[in-house]
């Protein structure tokens, strides 16, 4: 074979056994703006060198110019598949450094678990339609977008806002749910068990499905530990490590749930961890549901956190002074650092805070579940096919919002 | 390099680590430079297997300037079965470094390491011995500065230098403290110009 004049510009070097080729930032199956350097050797990948930054947008100084409160608005931007995760993990790490975790109302942290539960499940259907797709499977897509549609509408019934609905707040929540909502909630809970059925349907058995994913990307418990892998592919290579369970927040140890686990640690045992972890989710919401019959606050009763009551302010000189002070100056939190972490649909999800005892953040470091979890790619991508890459992406389900913050 | 960006806090408040007892389910711990890779290859024998987290703060003003922050975790003494879940410690070790010292790299411990020294090199500008790889991540290549620190103002060098309202230097300033920086340098600048009728 001859050489062609001009090489074309994905091929950045090239020698006897190997050619370095970049694979994106474009690259329709890398799920964002990844780039990967890889090294092949014909069809193989030699070695893999995943390129991040591409999103890096600057979230964590931004931080350290606005409010507390503010804060949380560019927070909820970093995971956008899941931003209740964000939201909450923020609120609970601001609510520990002001030392009122024990006073929120029973009501919004029932809702916060059901709000987090149906964010799980939303998250994980784009994570299955986008992984169905990149293995040539159409129809999964439309039925997990069809899915999504349905939580997304209950968000902005919530928030007002379908993506980013900042309902979760330091101390409680934006407001108690919407006359209604949980008439929708009930009817969509009784949709559950057979779309998920559906999905399952749709790929568990599916023998070309099978072919792509069984003992591809293979992660051993020891290599998913030493890369910092959390969340489903970590539970999926056999550790049954859960942030719900092992550091409980928000009430889950009084939820019955079960924390699914596969010891293959293949992109199929990662899929059925999802796909179960689903249903657990599904089980959660069922009995977060059961508690909001009674109604009660759902925001802290803090003059000095929450802002009073609407209809008192025209009536009270104090929630007057109250709403004035927290919406041009906010509160400030006591000095101290403190990291919390919560279960996001893709790991462990951390926040690292430290307060200088202002009205703004000093410094808030996010503990990323995506970041790591995408950089054991470069330890299970040797060996394999470049088809068989995007399939190890898709498995990881990095969301490159949090990946680059 | 002033900043308006710079909180002006004063002695102890420049510590918020050491002003209050932790609240957190984390043990902590403070680790000088010198000793953190002994503690650290000790702590992975203890069975800390996890490198949950690795990240830096930056308290401007403070002697040593940096705290490099490792959150480790200790799983189950045995990789759980699928029915049990395992019941994992933390620990915290909060490592102080000057400006100019660099820290061991701790990547060939746990691999996880490599991209999170790499971004506290991009971000703060804090040196790994050692590292196989020690590139910019996140910002590009031909960067200049480390955005993280304090002293990197919020919009940008190029922006920082035209002068903020006055509106907007107010908030976490302590009442009574005199403006600094280059806000107030360029803004004097401007009355001078305008006093003298130049252009």
């Amino acid at each position: 074979m001859t050489a062609s004049a001009t090489p074309p510009p994905e091929v950045i070097s090239r020698s006897d056994t190997t050619m370095v080729l970049s694979m994106g930032p474009q690259h329709p199956s890398t799920h964002g703006v990844l780039q990967i350097v890889l090294e092949i050797d014909s069809e193989n990948v030699v070695k893999a060198d995943p390129e991040i930054g591409y999103l890096h947008t600057g979230i964590e100084k931004s931080a350290e110019g606005l409010f507390w409160t503010q804060a949380q608005t560019v927070i909820e931007r970093m995971d956008y598949l899941a931003p209740s995760s964000n939201a909450l993990c923020y609120a609970l790490a601001v609510e520990r450094l002001l030392g009122i975790t024990d006073r929120i109302p029973q009501r919004a942290q029932t809702i916060r678990v059901l709000i987090g539960e149906l964010t799980r499940i939303a998250s994980h259907c784009v994570w299955l339609g986008t992984h169905g797709i990149d293995l040539g499977a159409i129809s999964v897509f439309f039925y997990c977008f069809d899915l999504r549609e349905n939580i997304l509408d209950l968000s902005e019934a919530t928030g007002g806002a379908r993506m980013h609905p900042n309902y979760i707040r330091v101390g409680g929540l934006n407001g108690d749910l919407p006359e209604g909502l949980l008439a929708r909630l009930d009817a969509l809970i009784e949709k559950f068990p057979g779309r998920l059925r559906e999905l399952r349907g749709l790929l568990q058995a599916n023998p070309i499905f099978q072919d792509r994913t069984i003992d591809i990307g293979v992660l051993s418990p020891e290599e998913a530990v030493q890369w910092n892998v959390t969340g489903p592919s970590l539970r999926a290579s056999g550790i049954a490590y859960d942030v719900r369970k092992a550091f409980p927040y928000c009430g889950y140890e009084t939820y019955d749930f079960d924390v699914p686990t596969r010891t293959e640690g293949d992109a199929y045992a990662r899929f059925l961890v999802r796909l179960d972890e689903m249903e657990q989710s599904i089980r959660l919401i069922e009995q977060a549901r059961r508690r909001l019959d009674t109604p009660g606050p759902v925001m802290i009763d803090d003059p000095k956190v929450a802002l009073p009551p609407k209809e008192t302010i025209a009536l009270s000189m104090e929630a007057l002074i109250h709403h004035f002070k927290l919406i041009s100056e906010g509160f400030r939190v006591p000095p101290g650092d403190v990291y919390h972490s919560v279960e996001s649909p893709r790991g462990e999800l951390g926040y690292y805070i430290v307060s200088n005892g202002e009205n703004k953040p000093y410094r808030i470091r996010t503990r990323p579940p995506s970041l790591y979890n995408l950089q054991a790619l470069k330890g299970i991508a040797p060996g394999n096919l470049i088809a068989d890459l995007v399939v190890m992406i898709g498995s990881l389900d990095p969301v490159f919002g949090e990946v680059d913050r | 390099m002033p900043s308006t960006q710079v909180p002006p806090i004063a002695g102890a408040a420049i510590d918020p680590p050491s002003l209050r007892p932790p609240i957190d389910d984390a043990v902590i711990e403070r680790v000088a430079p010198s000793e953190i890779r002994a503690r650290l290859e000790a702590l992975k024998a203890d069975g800390y297997a996890m490198l949950l987290d690795l990240g830096a703060v930056d308290y401007l003003g403070r002697s040593p300037r940096f705290d490099v922050v490792y959150h480790l975790l200790r799983l189950a003494p045995k990789p759980a079965s699928v029915a049990e879940v395992s019941t994992p410690t933390r620990l915290r070790i909060l490592c102080g470094v000057e400006e100019d010292i660099s820290l061991p790299t701790v990547s060939d411990l746990w691999k996880s390491a490599d991209w999170a020294e790499r971004e506290i090199y991009d971000l703060f500008g804090i040196r790994f011995d050692g590292h196989p790889d020690l590139r910019r991540i996140q910002m590009p290549n031909d960067w200049v500065g480390h955005p993280l620190r304090k002293d990197y103002p919020m919009r940008g060098p190029a922006l920082e230098r035209a002068p903020r309202p006055a509106f907007a230097n107010k908030t976490n300033v302590v009442a009574g403290s005199p403006p600094s920086g280059r806000t107030l340098e360029a803004l004097q600048e401007q009355v001078k110009r305008v006093r003298e009728g130049r252009p």
